[in-house]
């Protein structure tokens, strides 16, 4: 593992030009994602995570969507410099992806056989029957039972969770350096969900790989991820790893996503209001319309810079991080709702 | 998507209750005694038409396809035109989703204007008679060689005659101003356009909903004759018909219509049946009403964005195919269609080659319009539908 | 249900559509005054017969004079047998006319379907793949172009354009010169112009719509994200359009051709179908005129049948209780 990370994501902006106006889905979002680790973007709908991912190998339509700004750097390369042809060399080459409803992701006409194969061949000066064989080594390995018999099956012909093992499968023909793994379980049942999951542990193992999963999961955060990003309305909010995000949440809006999850401090408090409107997002800290902890300041200027929580690579984009602020305020009131909310319950019981 | 309907957003005029929001008289609403009390009198008219035979006072002698035209427009303003008027609301949100297609709007603007100009026009000009002396004038701004008309109207220099304003569009091979062809034959447009359109949005809803309504035995008949009519290319029904029953314009715009119903009631049937599956209409099932009741009130209301759509779009097809059959002779000899006009040029393209070109190009722009008109409308009133 | 009952199923369909037409045009025969009949009356009165008794003569040399139903079995057994009736002015039978005619229907209408196809295809998938480009947008305007303008119309203007005024084609039709000449495929040009340009219109707006629903389907993205390239994404794409697009291909494209070669091979006089079942009408030669209208109608019987058929054959997923 070396110094340099496989994927440094720089200040990437990604805009929407529609008739309504400029859609800033992605603007000015930076992160990391080291050699066999695996990163969490976690957000709302609409946060601009899955633009996010998206974008680092350009397969947003374009137009409407316009990369205006900043660099993907994957070993080395920054692939937002890249001509489409050379681009391609790192789609399903050293980059796989795996999408959301896997209902869709694969050619309805084609046999799921034929649909490794081609990622296969795409990428490896592979004979026919090589590519064939490896494709059925590839469905085995997803655990699809029976692999070789299923080869020549339509994707009609297979469950949503087995269809989604075969995205698998397609987005790891070529030994990737990278998986991007957008909301993978969402569209799966409960059981389902989880074995997809630990499928995806395995194989990060397996293949020595690393990890880039979109979700809004925190519990999926929690199992698997070794660092988090928090996205919101197109920014950055919090990083950090895993414990420091989870254990000692640190901008008001990772504390708001937490809270909506049932069984913390008791309190299971929906996050009031709604996303801002993405043509004209409100100035300063994204999140200050929505925020308890506002103040004047953050309105002001453009999103507030990085600050560290705690530990060096725990960072928040949060006023409270700034020089002169306390961020024990956060905590603190934090502290004091749950509280309150404890009373509430206790209030409820004793009727 | 068919089934989010937000309540919020559906107060759209074809789903507000009129029965119960107009102020009831002797049972029925206002808008209701009005659209009785308009059929009443077309029934009237054409009783009255039937027993004099002859010249009525006031309405003059009308024809069979006038009393027609008559109940296309009265059934358009009662179904279309009024329930705009009444809701305001809604018809500017139409409005505005359909001005953002300026195609559409110069289209609605042109056929606005072919249709005012073709349904009075026919009523204050002559019609055309042959004029010997007037045969080939060429139109205004323009010049052939002298020999091509009988006797130059404007004129003549270096042995070119030149058009006047007597004939602005010039005349064709029997001396007929271009200009009144061109009024008689928007009127024969739309007449054709609009009265089989009618008919077919009729016959088809009728069918459709019992269709839905019905099921069983009365479904697969009617739909598999559906299926027969839509596999066979109508145009050549419509050739063999009309050439067994002469080509009168009342008889083709009746066959017209009578054999193109197909897709509109098949769309309706499918839209009926998809409606009954939904929520509202089970809660109204629930409350005990019939089914007869919730196709009129709920079923019905709710298709006629997609029928108005589908309907708009065969209005076109059936311009071509009227001016096709005109052009092939098998017209109605007694008007002046396009498709008749252009026929006559054929043979005159090397003289007065403007006999054919000048209604050819109304009848390109009115066809275009309507196409341009049925596909903005498909996008402001029914966003659901592609293609 | 399984595939083989599902075939069966449409034949009988269309043999039962086939039966129904032929009898629909006995109907409308049978009511029909006959026109003939009128003439050989005059005939027989201006040589001092008696109406009825020439009535009498004709529809029993014709064949008119049994009962409705030995008639309708006489005619329902002609027309399954191919004795279409005698054409009384090319002095044939109307269906050896036909077949002197179709060679010079199929001589243009086969570059024409061809082209449409291809054109129609192409741009479609052209115009949905780059979505709000300015090709695009041409696209969309020759579309409507295409659709709006009546084609008999279109041809008269080229003619008066290339022939009258250029000179560059004739403005008729010669069937001296031999069908693999060069003067043949040059005044053929035009015909096939018209013919087409109605037909890519239709196959475009249809092709470019059931494209547009699978250019931002989900598996065209993991194709992108595979490394396909452009290229292949838009095959991959057709692919999954093919089976709608198909849908109309046959019964749609044949019933368009039919329509417009009809009205372009009176324009151009060329001598095939069309221009037969027109002389036909002018002249009053009913078996003639019946033969002319009905193939088409069955052509395109067959066409939906073939069309259902390889429906089957395109979709993986066709589940055959359907339709």
């Amino acid at each position: 593992m070396g110094d340099e990370p496989l994927l440094s994501v720089r200040d990437l902006r990604t805009y929407f030009r529609t008739d309504a106006g400029t859609i800033r889905a992605v603007d000015g979002v930076s992160f990391d994602v080291r050699r066999g680790e695996t990163v969490c973007v976690v957000g709302e709908s609409g946060s601009g995570k899955t633009v996010a991912s998206e974008s680092i190998t350009r397969l947003i339509p374009m137009p409407p969507g316009e990369i205006v700004g900043g660099e993907v750097v994957f070993d080395g390369v920054d692939l937002l410099s890249l001509s489409d042809r050379e681009l391609r060399e790192y789609r399903g080459g050293r980059i796989g992806h795996v999408f959301q409803n896997p209902q869709g992701a694969l050619h309805p006409m084609h046999t799921v056989g034929r649909q490794i194969v081609e990622a296969i061949r795409l990428h490896r000066d592979a004979g026919k029957r090589e590519a064939r064989e490896r494709a059925i080594d590839l469905l085995d390995r997803v655990g699809i039972p029976d692999a070789a018999a299923r080869f020549d099956d339509y994707p009609h012909e297979f469950s949503g969770g087995m269809k989604q093992r075969v995205v698998i499968a397609v987005a790891l023909a070529c030994d990737p350096d990278l998986l991007i793994a957008d909301e993978p379980t969402t569209a799966l049942d409960v059981t389902i969900q989880a074995q997809i999951l630990r499928l995806l542990c395995d194989l990060q193992e397996e293949f020595g790989m690393s990890v880039l999963l979109i979700t809004h999961d925190l519990g999926v955060v929690a199992e698997i991820a070794d660092r988090v990003v928090v996205m919101y309305a197109g920014k950055v909010m919090e990083r950090g790893t895993v414990y420091e995000v989870l254990e000692n949440p640190s901008h008001p809006y990772t504390l708001a996503l937490l809270d909506c999850l049932p069984g913390r401090g008791g309190a299971m408090r929906p996050l009031g209001g709604a996303l801002p409107d993405p043509r004209d997002p409100p100035s300063g800290c994204r999140f200050h319309p929505r925020c308890p902890h506002a103040v004047d300041e953050c309105g002001a200027g453009d999103q507030p810079a990085m600050g560290t929580a705690g530990s060096p690579g725990h960072e928040v984009s949060c006023v409270y991080y700034h020089d002169g602020y306390d961020e024990s305020a956060i905590r603190e009131r934090r502290a004091a709702d749950s509280n309150e909310g404890v009373g509430r319950a206790d209030g409820g019981d004793g009727r | 998507m068919a089934t989010d309907a937000k309540p919020s957003d559906d107060a759209s005029f074809e789903r507000v209750d009129w029965d119960a929001l107009e102020s009831e008289f002797g049972g029925l609403s206002r808008r209701q005694t009005a659209f009785l009390g308009a059929m009443a009198a077309f029934a009237l008219g054409v009783a009255a038409d039937v027993a004099v035979g002859g010249p009525l006072p006031l309405l003059g002698d009308p024809a069979p396809l006038d009393w027609l035209f008559r109940l296309t427009l009265l059934l358009g303003t009662f179904y279309v035109v009024l329930p705009l008027y009444d809701d305001p609301r809604m018809t500017r949100h139409y409005w505005r989703q359909f001005k953002r297609n300026t195609a559409a709007v110069i289209s609605l603007g042109y056929l606005a204007v072919v249709f005012a100009v073709g349904t009075v026009g026919p009523t204050f000009l002559p019609r055309p008679e042959l004029d010997l002396l007037a045969r080939r004038q060429p139109p205004v701004f323009t010049s052939v060689a002298a020999d091509v008309p009988t006797t130059c109207a404007g004129e003549v220099v270096n042995g070119m005659c030149h058009g006047t304003w007597q004939y602005p569009l010039g005349t064709n091979a029997q001396g007929h101003d271009m200009l009144h062809l061109l009024v008689f034959g928007m009127e024969v447009s739309m007449q054709v356009g609009l009265i089989a359109t009618a008919i077919i949005v009729v016959v088809g809803t009728a069918v459709g909903t019992s269709a839905a309504l019905f099921g069983g035995l009365v479904d697969e008949v009617s739909m598999r004759f559906v299926d027969l009519l839509l596999t066979v290319p109508t145009f050549f029904l419509f050739i063999l018909i009309v050439y067994l029953y002469g080509g009168s314009l009342f008889l083709m715009i009746l066959v017209f219509g009578l054999l193109s119903w197909g897709g509109v009631a098949r769309l309706v049937r499918s839209e009926a049946l998809q409606r009954s599956e939904e929520e509202y209409i089970r809660a109204a099932e629930n409350a005990g009403a019939s089914k007869a009741w919730i196709l009129r009130r709920h079923v019905i209301p709710n298709v006629s964005n997609t029928v108005i759509t589908a309907a708009t779009l065969t209005i076109p097809f059936l311009i071509l195919a009227e001016a096709g059959l005109s052009f092939l002779g098998l017209g109605d000899p007694t008007t002046f269609s396009w498709g008749q006009t252009i026929a006559d040029g054929r043979g005159e393209l090397a003289g007065a080659w403007w006999i054919s070109t000048v209604p050819g190009v109304f009848l390109f722009f009115t066809v275009l319009a309507f196409n341009f008109l049925g596909d903005a409308l498909r996008d402001a009133l029914d966003p659901r539908s592609e293609v | 249900m399984g595939m083989g009952l599902y075939v069966a199923q449409r034949v009988a369909w269309a043999l039962v559509a086939t039966f129904v037409m032929l009898s629909l045009t006995f109907g409308l025969l049978a009511v029909t005054p006959d026109a003939q009949q009128a003439q050989f009356a005059f005939q027989q009165a201006q040589e001092g017969a008696s109406a009825d008794e020439a009535r009498e003569t004709y529809q029993r040399v014709t064949g008119k004079d049994g009962p409705l139903f030995d008639r309708y079995k006489e005619y329902m057994i002609g027309m399954v047998t191919g004795d279409w009736g005698w054409s009384h002015t090319r002095s044939q039978p109307a269906i050896e006319a036909v077949a002197d005619a179709y060679p010079y229907s199929l001589m243009y209408g086969i570059p024409a379907t061809v082209l449409s196809v291809v054109a129609g295809i192409g741009i479609g998938l052209y115009s949905a793949t780059h979505q709000y480009t300015k090709a695009d947008y041409a696209g969309t305007f020759l579309a409507f172009f295409g659709v709006s303008i009546p084609n008999f119309w279109f041809g008269i203007m080229l003619i008066l354009l290339f022939a009258v005024h250029l000179g560059w084609f004739p403005s008729y039709y010669d069937t001296s010169h031999g069908v693999w000449t060069l003067a043949n495929a040059k005044q053929l040009v035009l015909p096939v112009i018209v013919l087409s340009t109605a037909a890519i219109a239709s196959q475009m707006r249809y092709a470019r719509a059931e494209s547009l629903e699978y250019v931002h389907a989900d598996f065209v993205k993991t194709a992108r994200a595979k490394g396909a390239s452009e290229w292949r994404v838009i095959r991959h794409i057709f692919r999954a359009a093919s089976v709608p697009i198909s849908t109309i291909l046959v019964a749609d494209i044949l019933g368009l051709l039919f329509v417009a070669s009809y009205l372009t091979e009176v324009v151009f006089q060329i001598p095939g179908l069309g221009l037969l079942s027109y002389r036909a009408i002018t002249q009053n030669d009913t078996a003639l005129v019946l033969a002319t209208t009905l193939i088409p109608v069955f052509v395109a019987i067959v066409g939906n049948l073939v069309q259902d058929i390889a429906y089957t054959v395109l979709d993986p997923r066709i589940d055959y209780g359907d339709r």
